[in-house]
């Protein structure tokens, strides 16, 4: 008798809290993720950061703390070279042709893609999605000889077209999820207000399509900012040379002063970081629109 | 301001036809309404007409020009959608607008006609806002607002009203009804509801499985219902309809339940002797103490609704639905007698459910 009416109220008592204990617990599971997650991107930016303002000594003997003393002349040293910006320079025109021509090209196939049935749809959007499948160093050689032979070769448009014709598989995934989500009854509105494809993919579905211009827009800028190996093939002439191409020339001239290659590199990765957390909201609501119903 | 007419209208979604030859004439300025259940093809027959949807044979012809060809702009029509179907990073004044700036307008007329529907939808107060920050009622409104502010020769609603609550409902109906006396525009409108189509409506179209089972004035369908589809449609709470065998001829003639009870047909009803039958009766012909034949059984169920309450009793074993005064005595369990007059009677061929 004991027995069970002291077990009775145990159990009753102890669901509850059982389920709050391993609320607690999950929590505690995913905070500890989060952290490991955050470190494991944010560690060797802040040491990237941090290490430019060393000595080379210093960066040797003492890798990831504070410095002792701070080389801001590192940094300025880069900030007023003309080298930085001409390469700065480059690395935008570069990146904003390919963001320009992706974005336009994308959202105008997707467009078409999304709303209007003609014969073989299906088989040109997969033609298109296969894209992904095939980053462009697998398709250097053939890339190079169609460039050379368009006469592109050390100019931007030859590293431009590439990159739009390697990021339009992403663009139009993306445009197309997002276009065909839009309520198909704002599609006979616009109809029957008199738009036609057009007019309503310029006066209504562009206007509506804030967060996925902002998330391609994004993917292919940092995609294009950081790019390596088109530039590196297509462009012959130093004056070109985007940032990447840049660090190569640092570590060339300055093999032994790693310092001022990481203050190079953070000089370069700012401006994306700054992109990033001003359009990072949109980039959120693109990349899961149509998740859940509105 | 448009006639429209439907001439053998045919859709046909590959081997599947979903609507089957319809053929309708609508006069100018007339309001109609096409009445059905869900997948009826009401919606689909009135995108025809809009030209949202491409028909598959027949013509339809707007102020007696064959528009099958036009585009929705071409056709000069407008719709109000259920969903609304606004312009979310427009205003209100620049969805009312839109239409018009499209085809060209100059913007002190722009401006005008807009502020001219606005006064008359009630809407000047918001015309700088945009959807988002209006109420469903709201919404509406300016849905119907973007649809007058063109002119159109005809105004096509596609369950306008589905979108909102019971209350709101009932006075955007009353909206949609002054509207129409005020700018007396063809008017053609979907809905499922046909409380909604027997108030506003000059005519009502009953749609079912994509071919028309009836089509005349609110109180025809309501007082002659050709089918049984119709008679259960119209009216609510809906026909009770009881399977019966005819007894007697000419003015002798009643329908006999499976229990027994007879109940007087008009003499003008054309049944003859051992006809299988289905008998309509209307809640509201079934009263107490009135004329005609009297029905009885027990009480089922009560439902006091104020004015009025419903009584389900039992008669040879069916549910039957009887509307009493909201003040009549009414206990479950108890009996519960109601007559009905032969005139009031609807006889339906069992076979065939044509009306008799």
């Amino acid at each position: 008798m004991t027995e069970i009416s002291t077990a009775q109220p145990i159990d009753a008592a102890s669901a509850p809290t059982s389920g709050r204990r391993l609320r607690a617990g999950t929590q505690v599971y995913m905070y500890v993720s989060l952290i490991i997650v955050a470190a494991i991107v944010v560690v060797p930016l802040i040491s990237t950061a941090l290490g430019g303002f060393k000595t080379l000594g210093e960066l040797r003997g003492n890798p990831f703390g504070l410095p002792t003393e701070w080389q801001w002349s590192n940094y300025t040293d880069i900030i007023v070279s003309k080298r930085y910006w001409l390469q700065m320079s480059n690395s935008l025109i570069i990146a904003l042709l390919t963001v320009f021509l992706t974005l336009t090209f994308g959202a105008m196939a997707a467009f078409c893609f999304a709303h209007i049935r003609f014969f073989g749809t299906d088989y040109l959007v997969n033609y298109f999605l296969i894209g992904l499948m095939f980053p462009a160093a697998t398709a250097i050689l053939p890339l190079y000889i169609r460039i050379r032979d368009l006469g592109l070769i050390d100019t931007y448009w030859g590293v431009v077209l590439p990159q739009v014709a390697f990021g339009m598989g992403m663009s139009i995934m993306l445009f197309r999820n997002y276009f065909r989500n839009l309520p198909s009854e704002l599609f006979d509105a616009a109809f029957v207000d008199g738009c036609g494809y057009m007019r309503f993919f310029w006066h209504i579905t562009l206007p509506l399509s804030r967060p996925i211009i902002a998330t391609v827009g994004i993917i292919s800028f940092v995609g294009s900012w950081n790019s390596y190996i088109v530039p590196l093939i297509m462009l012959n002439s130093e004056s070109r040379y985007p940032w990447p191409l840049g660090i190569m020339i640092y570590r060339g001239e300055f093999s032994t002063e790693w310092q001022l290659v990481l203050a190079f590199i953070t000089l370069t990765i700012l401006p994306t970081i700054i992109a990033f957390f001003l359009a990072q909201k949109h980039i959120i609501a693109g990349l899961t629109a149509g998740a859940v119903k509105s | 301001m448009a006639s429209v007419e439907l001439r053998q209208v045919r859709k046909a979604y590959g081997l599947l036809d979903v609507i089957h030859g319809i053929s309708l004439s609508i006069e100018d300025g007339q309001f109609i309404a096409l009445v059905g259940p869900s997948g009826c093809g009401k919606s689909t027959l009135l995108r025809m007409i809009a030209g949202l949807e491409e028909i598959t044979g027949g013509d339809v012809i707007i102020d007696n020009a064959v528009v099958n060809e036009l585009t929705p702009r071409e056709r000069n029509i407008a719709m109000v959608f259920q969903s609304y179907a606004l312009y979310p990073h427009m205003t209100v004044a620049e969805n009312m607008g839109f239409n018009l700036r499209l085809s060209g307008t100059p913007k002190p007329v722009i401006a005008e006609r807009v502020a001219e529907a606005a006064r008359m939808l009630d809407l000047v107060p918001l015309l700088d806002r945009k959807p988002a920050q209006l109420s469903g009622g709201q919404r509406q409104r300016v849905a119907m607002g973007r649809a007058i502010v063109r002119n159109p020769a005809v105004f096509l609603f596609d369950e306008p009203l589905s979108n909102l609550d019971a209350k709101l409902r009932v006075q955007m109906r009353s909206e949609i009804k002054q509207l129409h006396q005020k700018v007396g525009t063809t008017s053609i409108y979907v809905t499922h509801d046909q409380i909604e189509a027997m108030t506003l409506a000059d005519r009502i179209v009953v749609l079912n499985h994509g071919k028309v089972e009836q089509e005349g004035t609110p109180m025809e369908l309501y007082r002659k219902p050709a089918n049984l589809f119709v008679a259960a449609f119209i009216g609510s709470p809906a026909m009770n309809i009881l399977d019966g065998t005819v007894d007697g001829d000419g003015g002798e003639a009643a329908a006999r339940l499976s229990d027994g009870t007879a109940i007087r047909i008009a003499p003008d009803r054309k049944v003859r002797r051992g006809q299988s039958v289905k008998v309509g009766l209307r809640p509201e012909h079934l009263s107490p103490g009135a004329g005609g034949t009297m029905l009885a059984g027990q009480t089922l169920l009560v439902e006091p609704t104020g004015a009025q309450t419903h009584i389900v009793f039992d008669l040879a074993g069916n549910p039957v639905v009887a509307i009493v005064d909201g003040e009549y005595p009414a206990r479950y369990g108890a009996r519960f007698e109601a007559n009905i007059p032969a005139e009031q009677v609807h006889v339906f061929d069992r076979e065939t459910g044509v009306a008799l």
